[in-house]
């Protein structure tokens, strides 16, 4: 890093706001996954969009890496910067306008998920997708990994609800993907762009769709006596066609963790796992389904089936949930989390064979996930300082990632590949694929500057670069 | 079959040979003219290879006509959600291609809403397997919601993963003839409605007509779930009109109204704007002896025409869906990123083999 870089920087955002010293950087050092530790050469943390876009040119203009960052929340280590330039988004933090008419809202990257449906709330409307660190994660953020969460059974996931982003391009340019005003022509970049995972460039606004607050909503609790009966239900439920808007599941191990944690929610501490399912829509015909549900819980096993009474009994059976991995991090002072996906149907098979790799390499697994979307996430929590364990934890972490493949599963559902996943693309994707995975990124960023060395292993991309100079050269 | 599709599009590239891709043909007269010099023939390409009901998802060759996927669904109580306009040999590739769709979209949206997972041929000739089989899936680039709309031009489709859904336990359809100047009233309660149809349009009165529906406009609704929810829906809907019942054929009828005309084009802009959206399609439609539909939701109109009108500047978009070749207007105005639309193509069909001048890319 040269003091040049640094007092340009300086020039466009003011001295305060680049970070140079090891003290400042610390707090970048890692994301929401602990064990990964990587520090940037320096931190930039523009307020206002032409900053981002003059700082992205300078970058450009210095042919110089960067790794854009909302609020740090993600679990794949996909905004750690290696030694290069962090842009930190946390800043914009501006809802720039609500337009309930066409419930959508133009809300800037690092505005706080969570934000934006307290701020949609008195229009009768919210933002759908939720991911478990909704209080603190940002739009941005969200938009780079197309973040899912509980609710996206029903009402999908981050793709699902952008309509138009307008974004700066690691060469300096901006555009405007898709179209917040009609339909656009020419190809879905904005597809493309959605869960790019900060490679393709840097989001400067985003267009949502909001959601109508159903007229009601039940939140059910399930118990059952096996993790095999749970994943019945759950298989049972998906096959009735009746859509949740939620269907999560935690095993023993995740309830004790979470029942132990200030975050305790009357969850039954006997039970080897419970279901959360939460039903929303019109009130007709919503008794009629809770009553189906409940009776494919009871038909699988279900020692019970209870109603939350009333919204903040909702609540509470909620957060226990959404602060799980929290309340994991009281237990071990490491955790790995996966968030791999299976077919539904696999579920009773794969969760069966979880449990047995981690009884065999007497490792702890915590199972905490969207079951209604096959989205596992079976964490590991454990002491990264003792070598003997760590060995255990990462081939039974291996051999986990392989099962869901195996199953006709992928390695992410959510959380994206970032550098956690980088080693399990190869099992995933075929070369060609990756190829042609690279060739869109150059599209976006010919350079590979933006967000180097994530997403797609390096040696993949080097390969297509050099087939494709062999091409240019024999044709 | 995807290693013969590879090499013929290796061999086209020697011969410095343009490919034309076809399956059913129902959309040959779609596109911007192709002077391809061949022929890809995907006709023979069908079939559903893969069909895990219990998990709600459906793979099939490109070439696979929509209403083979439809009568295996049906067995099992699913459906596809997707009713694009046109002929029922109609193939899954081509709506995925094309990335066309009809009155499901209310409820459903869209292609690449349905879309989890595609095997498609690039211009150079790479087997490329993108996305999965599951419904929840961030591995990787997203190459699924690149190819979808794509009209062939960076790859060849040859097989489609795709989201099912249950049939509804109800599923109604009636008409409510409507008000023309009621228009916004009929959108308003639509977005301020706790029920979600699985479709509503907006007839144009030649529309409703020739359906059937008698000379006025005609809001077509359909609603699906359990017979309560069903029942409270269609009780809420009459403060819009007399509901007249209709079968769910009524939806095939009125996909076949647009398809007897040569020209279709889908106007848009935001929901908000949809009577400003409705007249604009109205003027361009009705003085050709054409009619409209609106998505009301969506603020969508489809103008269907016996000829191409003239489409002058507006802050209404309009998109060219179905145009014959010789259809074509000289220039049109387009939305979107040419200059990155540009180097997509060139990274993925830098010859330009397929389908060449389909998009003006």
């Amino acid at each position: 890093m040269t003091e040049q870089l640094r007092d340009r920087l300086a020039a466009i955002v003011g001295k305060d706001r680049v970070l140079t010293r090891a003290g400042e950087l610390r707090t970048y050092e890692s994301d929401g996954l602990p064990g990964y530790q990587k520090r940037p050469s320096l931190a930039v943390l523009p307020g206002t969009r032409d900053e981002v876009v003059a700082i992205v040119r300078v970058l450009a203009e210095g042919k110089l890496k960067f790794v854009a960052r909302g609020a740090g929340t993600g679990l794949s280590g996909g905004a750690l910067a290696d030694d290069v330039v962090l842009l930190g988004l946390h800043r914009l933090k501006r809802i720039v306008s609500i337009d309930a008419d066409n419930a959508r809202a133009v809300v800037e990257p690092g505005v706080v998920n969570a934000r934006l449906s307290a701020a949609a709330r008195e229009y009768g409307l919210y933002y759908a997708p939720d991911p478990s660190s909704q209080t603190a994660c940002t739009i941005g953020g969200n938009v780079a990994e197309n973040a899912g969460g509980p609710h996206c059974l029903k009402y999908g996931v981050t793709l699902n609800h952008v309509l138009a982003l307008t974004v700066v391009l690691p060469d300096g340019d901006v555009v405007t993907l898709g179209s917040a005003d009609g339909e656009s022509d020419g190809y879905d970049l904005l597809g493309a762009f959605i869960g790019s995972e900060g490679c393709f460039g840097v989001v400067l606004d985003a267009t949502v769709r909001l959601e109508r607050n159903p007229q009601a909503v039940r939140t059910l609790l399930a118990d059952f006596n096996s993790i095999d009966s749970a994943a019945h239900a759950v298989s049972a439920i998906i096959a009735s066609g009746i859509v949740a808007a939620a269907l999560e599941m935690m095993d023993n191990n995740t309830i004790a963790a979470v029942e132990a944690s200030i975050y305790a929610a009357g969850y039954p501490v006997d039970a080897a796992a419970i279901l959360l399912i939460e039903l929303d829509g019109p009130a007709a015909g919503l008794e009629e389904d809770v009553a189906r549900v409940e009776q494919f819980c009871r038909d699988a096993g279900a020692r019970d089936v209870r109603i939350a009474s009333d919204p903040a009994d909702r609540a509470r059976l909620w957060q226990g949930r959404k602060k799980a991995f929290g309340a994991m991090g009281r237990i071990s002072p490491h955790l790995v989390v996966q968030d791999a996906v299976v077919p539904r149907t696999k579920l009773p098979a794969v969760l069966a064979e979880i449990g047995a790799i981690a009884k065999e390499l007497r490792v702890n697994v915590c199972n905490v996930f969207h079951a209604g979307d096959g989205n596992l996430h079976p964490n590991i929590g454990y002491n990264a300082d003792d070598p003997a364990e760590a060995a255990r934890v990462h081939s039974a972490m291996t051999r986990v990632m392989q099962a869901c493949i195996d199953a006709g599963g992928t390695i992410t559902g959510e959380h994206g590949v970032g550098l956690d996943k980088l080693p399990y693309m190869d099992a995933l994707f075929t070369a060609p694929t990756m190829h042609a995975m690279c060739s869109l990124r150059s599209v976006f960023d010919p350079d590979q500057r933006s967000n180097p060395g994530k997403v797609v292993p390096i040696h993949r991309c080097s390969e297509w670069h050099a087939a494709a100079n062999v091409r240019t050269a024999l044709e | 079959m995807s290693a013969a599709i590879s090499e013929r599009i290796h061999a086209a590239r020697s011969r410095a040979e343009s490919l034309r891709i076809v399956a059913g043909g129902t959309w040959l007269d779609a596109g911007r003219p192709c002077p391809a010099l061949s022929t890809l023939d995907l006709s023979a390409h069908t079939g559903v290879t893969r069909y895990e009901p219990g998990d709600f998802v459906l793979s099939a060759r490109g070439g696979t006509p929509l209403e083979e996927i439809e009568r295996i669904a049906a067995a099992h109580g699913q459906w596809l959600t997707l009713d694009p306009v046109g002929r029922a040999p109609g193939t899954i590739g081509a709506t995925i291609a094309t990335a066309s769709y009809g009155p499901l979209c209310s409820a459903f949206g869209t292609p690449r809403d349905h879309i989890l997972g595609c095997e498609f041929v690039s211009g150079t000739g790479d087997v490329v397997r993108a996305g999965g089989q599951v419904v929840k899936n961030v591995a990787g680039f997203d190459l699924v919601r690149l190819v979808t709309g794509a009209w062939g031009t960076l790859g060849v489709i040859s097989e489609v993963t795709l989201r099912m859904r249950a049939r509804p336990e109800v599923d109604r359809s009636v008409a409510i003839t409507v008000d023309p100047n009621d228009v916004v009233k009929a959108w308003r309660w639509l977005r301020d409605s706790e029920f979600t149809p699985l479709a509503a349009e907006l007839l144009s009165p030649e529309l409703a007509q020739r359906i059937g529906l008698g000379a006025a406009p005609v809001l077509l609704m359909r609603f699906g779930g359990n017979e309560p929810l069903v029942n409270a829906a269609l009780t809420s809907a009459m403060v819009l009109g007399e509901l007249r019942e209709q079968t769910t054929g009524i939806w095939n009828v009125l996909r076949d109204a647009h398809e007897t005309m040569t020209v279709s084009l889908r106007a848009s802009a935001k929901p908000s704007r949809i009577d400003a959206t409705w007249a604009y399609a109205l003027a361009l439609a009705t003085p050709v002896g054409g009619f409209a539909s609106a998505t009301l939701t969506r603020g969508v109109v489809r103008c269907s025409m016996p000829s191409m009108p003239a489409v002058s500047a507006s802050e209404v978009h309009v998109t060219l869906e179905r145009i014959p070749a010789d259809h074509w207007p000289a220039a049109e105005a387009r939305r979107g990123t040419r200059a990155l639309d540009e180097r997509v193509r060139i990274a993925f069909d830098p010859d330009r083999v397929l389908n060449p001048g389909i998009l003006d890319v």
